[in-house]
């Protein structure tokens, strides 16, 4: 074996044991939710750790959804338990989110990148700007705002401030500029008009570019607690991440019921996540190598 | 099938706000480069007092450098460009201010522009399915054309699975599919090699039989324009520079920019003295005497023109090996099989000289001595001034 050949099987070698290491820390606090859903309260609050469960135990799970109750819809008598509501409220959040952020940012992402106007360069770069804006610096004036409007404590507060979201723009506009103006002039000559144009030649143009942005906002949604804490209070309002957090204030001992309301909200977002892993990783690489 | 005028048509860039110091700071950083762009206050002038009348079903072929504003003029031909003073009538109608849609005008571009997501058919289909003509006869038309470009066998493919020629009978399809009253093409050859231009050339003519409608063709290669065009309007810095059938630029080039644009080798040319002798002209140069033809002389008596130092243009098909004339020393002799391109120096002037191999005596080694002649009716004068072809 060539000195070459050596050295690049122990840098191998190396990285695989970093690698798992990295990988087990990270699996590791997943795999210990997910587990500790299913152990009896005195397991979980015992001071000897198990790793794996020795009794299986449905407890936590029967709990989470026997407290509490909250009506299925605003206006509906029937009532269910609050942490199925919570786990409706969110999904209904951050699909309203990400249907809104992506229809908007692809038409101002288009409009940026592909029209001419007045001020175009000043508006980007107030978009640009706006991304390095942290949330807290605009947290008063958005409550104000949302209160203005009488959304406060309604789930539209955490949807609508994260419609028209910077980044999203910024994201649409990189994939925009890869559409030949030709391809625009032919439609025209073709006879589409600007909305045909968009819907017919754009869209399917720049849909590697929404597929990511549709899982960013997503997740982006999902996990936004701050802005969600900030703006729901009432119980039935409330989203999966809010309402674990009411839990463990209520039982902070009892962190089998904890654990599974834990699991409760993950396990969507890493499903969601695995399934469009290819547009995720795409849209990161792609605004990187455009940007 | 129309006709078009262009009438005194006129398109300034205007600059947007704060442009036009970088503008002229770039012009006077770079003047080579931005050679062809007029810099106004008004804005960068890419085309002026274009006035054009195209007949019906003709075939113009606008040609010229870049920057010349030859696509700018068919952008505006097509709708994209506005049109910033003239008039544009297509069949009688005044169209500056009417959207592309409804110029019934077609347009090929240079890169296809053919949208991606759509099969070939659908490509084909798409302007008919937004005029909302009915289905079976969006198929008819379809199919029709794909017979005329031989692509029936691709209709259902994606653009990316064919090749650059493919996609350019694809690109014509979609523009003849319509059946506009005037087609457009924008350097429809210049994405592929040489030998499938070659044969798209020689497709387009036979498409242009077929099809019989008004053609605007831009490009920039001389032999794409001799080739195809009824007329050739050549232009340089947003002028029309001459406009013309290919013989008669190339045999009469109006001024000195045509004369070298227009044929290949490009013609070679000489300071040379014209005189006249009564009704009589000769030209000198390099101790070469010869007599107009007499078609020019009776021009250039027509025009008043007196004894004066001129600019000489011969074409190198037109210049014989003698063994007299000016001498010149060989430089290169490059064999294209059924002729050698002999470079030479003629006082300082490089000098093309096409010999036919069947006449050839011999060799030619580099630092040979020749003599070379031209004929009387092949010879062009040029004003030192102007430019302009005295004959004109």
């Amino acid at each position: 074996m060539s000195k070459d050949n050596g050295s690049s099987v122990t840098y191998k070698i190396f990285s695989f044991v970093v690698l798992i290491i990295l990988a087990f820390l990270f699996i590791f606090p997943l795999y210990w939710i997910i587990t500790g859903m299913f152990k009896p309260p005195a397991v979980i609050n015992s001071p000897t750790p198990q790793w794996w469960p020795h009794e299986w135990t449905m407890r936590n799970i029967t709990e989470l959804f026997s407290r509490r109750t909250a009506p299925l819809f605003s206006e509906i008598a029937l009532r269910v338990p609050g942490a199925l509501r919570w786990l409706i409220n969110t999904v209904f959040m951050a699909i309203m989110a990400m249907i809104l952020t992506c229809i908007t940012a692809a038409m101002a992402g288009y409009a940026l990148a592909k029209k001419r106007f007045i001020g175009r360069t000043f508006l980007f770069s107030l978009i640009v700007a706006a991304m390095a804006l942290p949330k807290q610096v605009i947290l008063v004036p958005l409550v104000r705002e949302i209160s203005a409007l009488g959304l406060y404590d309604n789930i539209w507060a955490v949807i609508l401030p994260t419609v028209g979201w910077p980044f999203g723009v910024f994201l649409m506009k990189q994939f925009s500029e890869g559409i030949p103006g030709e391809m625009l002039e032919a439609a025209r000559i073709d006879g589409a008009s600007e909305l045909k144009t968009f819907t017919s030649v754009v869209i399917p143009m720049i849909k590697p570019g929404i597929g990511a942005l549709a899982i960013f906002t997503f997740i982006n949604s999902w996990n936004d607690y701050f802005l969600q804490l900030i703006m729901l209070t009432s119980n039935s309002n409330l989203t999966i991440s809010l309402g674990i957090a009411t839990m463990q204030a209520e039982n902070s001992t009892d962190f089998g019921l904890i654990m599974a309301g834990a699991a409760l909200a993950a396990v969507p977002i890493i499903i969601v996540f695995l399934l469009f892993q290819k547009y995720f990783t795409k849209g990161i690489t792609m605004g990187a190598v455009k940007g | 099938m129309a006709t078009v005028q262009l009438k005194n048509i006129k398109k300034v860039y205007p600059y947007i706000s704060g442009e036009q110091k970088k503008s002229k700071k770039k012009a006077d950083d770079a003047p080579k480069k931005k050679i062809n762009l007029q810099i106004t206050d008004e804005g960068v002038v890419a085309v002026q007092q274009f006035s054009l009348d195209i007949a019906d079903k003709e075939f113009i072929v606008l040609v010229g450098p870049s920057g010349c504003g030859k696509s700018t003029t068919l952008r505006m031909v097509a709708g994209l460009e506005e049109i910033t003073d003239g008039e544009l009538i297509i069949d009688g109608k005044l169209v500056n201010d009417i959207p592309p849609k409804d110029r019934d005008i077609a347009m090929v571009f240079q890169n296809y522009a053919l949208y991606p997501h759509m099969t070939v058919y659908e490509n084909m289909a798409f302007s008919l399915k937004l005029r909302h003509v009915p289905k079976d006869e969006i198929d008819k038309k379809v199919k029709e054309a794909a017979e005329i470009l031989d692509i029936t066998q691709y209709l259902n493919r994606k653009p990316k699975a064919l090749s650059g020629g493919q996609r350019q009978r694809v690109a014509i399809g979609r523009a003849i599919v319509r059946a506009p009253k005037v087609m457009l093409m924008d350097e429809p050859l210049s994405n592929l090699d040489a030998k499938l231009r070659n044969e798209m050339r020689a497709e387009i003519i036979k498409l242009r039989k077929r099809i019989d409608t008004t053609f605007i063709y831009v490009t920039h290669d001389q032999t794409e324009a001799m080739t195809l065009g009824d007329r050739i309007v050549i232009m340089k810095d947003g002028y029309i520079q001459q406009i013309g059938t290919p013989q008669e630029v190339f045999n009469h080039p109006a001024n000195l920019f045509v004369a070298g644009f227009i044929g290949m080798p490009v013609m070679n040319f000489f300071d040379a003295n014209l005189v006249r002798e009564g009704s009589k002209y000769f030209v000198e140069v390099g101790g070469y005497r010869t007599e107009l033809a007499p078609e020019k002389e009776e021009r250039l008596l027509n025009n008043d023109v007196q004894s004066q130092p001129v600019t000489l243009g011969v074409r190198p098909e037109h210049t014989d090996v003698s063994d007299s004339g000016v001498a010149a020393t060989v430089e290169v002799a490059e064999m294209m099989g059924s002729s050698v391109h002999l470079h030479v120096n003629a006082d300082g002037h490089d000098v093309i000289i096409i010999v036919p191999t069947i006449e050839m005596k011999g060799n030619y080694e580099m630092g040979d001595i020749v003599h070379f002649s031209f004929q009387g009716n092949v010879a062009h004068v040029f004003s030192k001034d102007t430019e302009k072809n005295l004959e004109f």
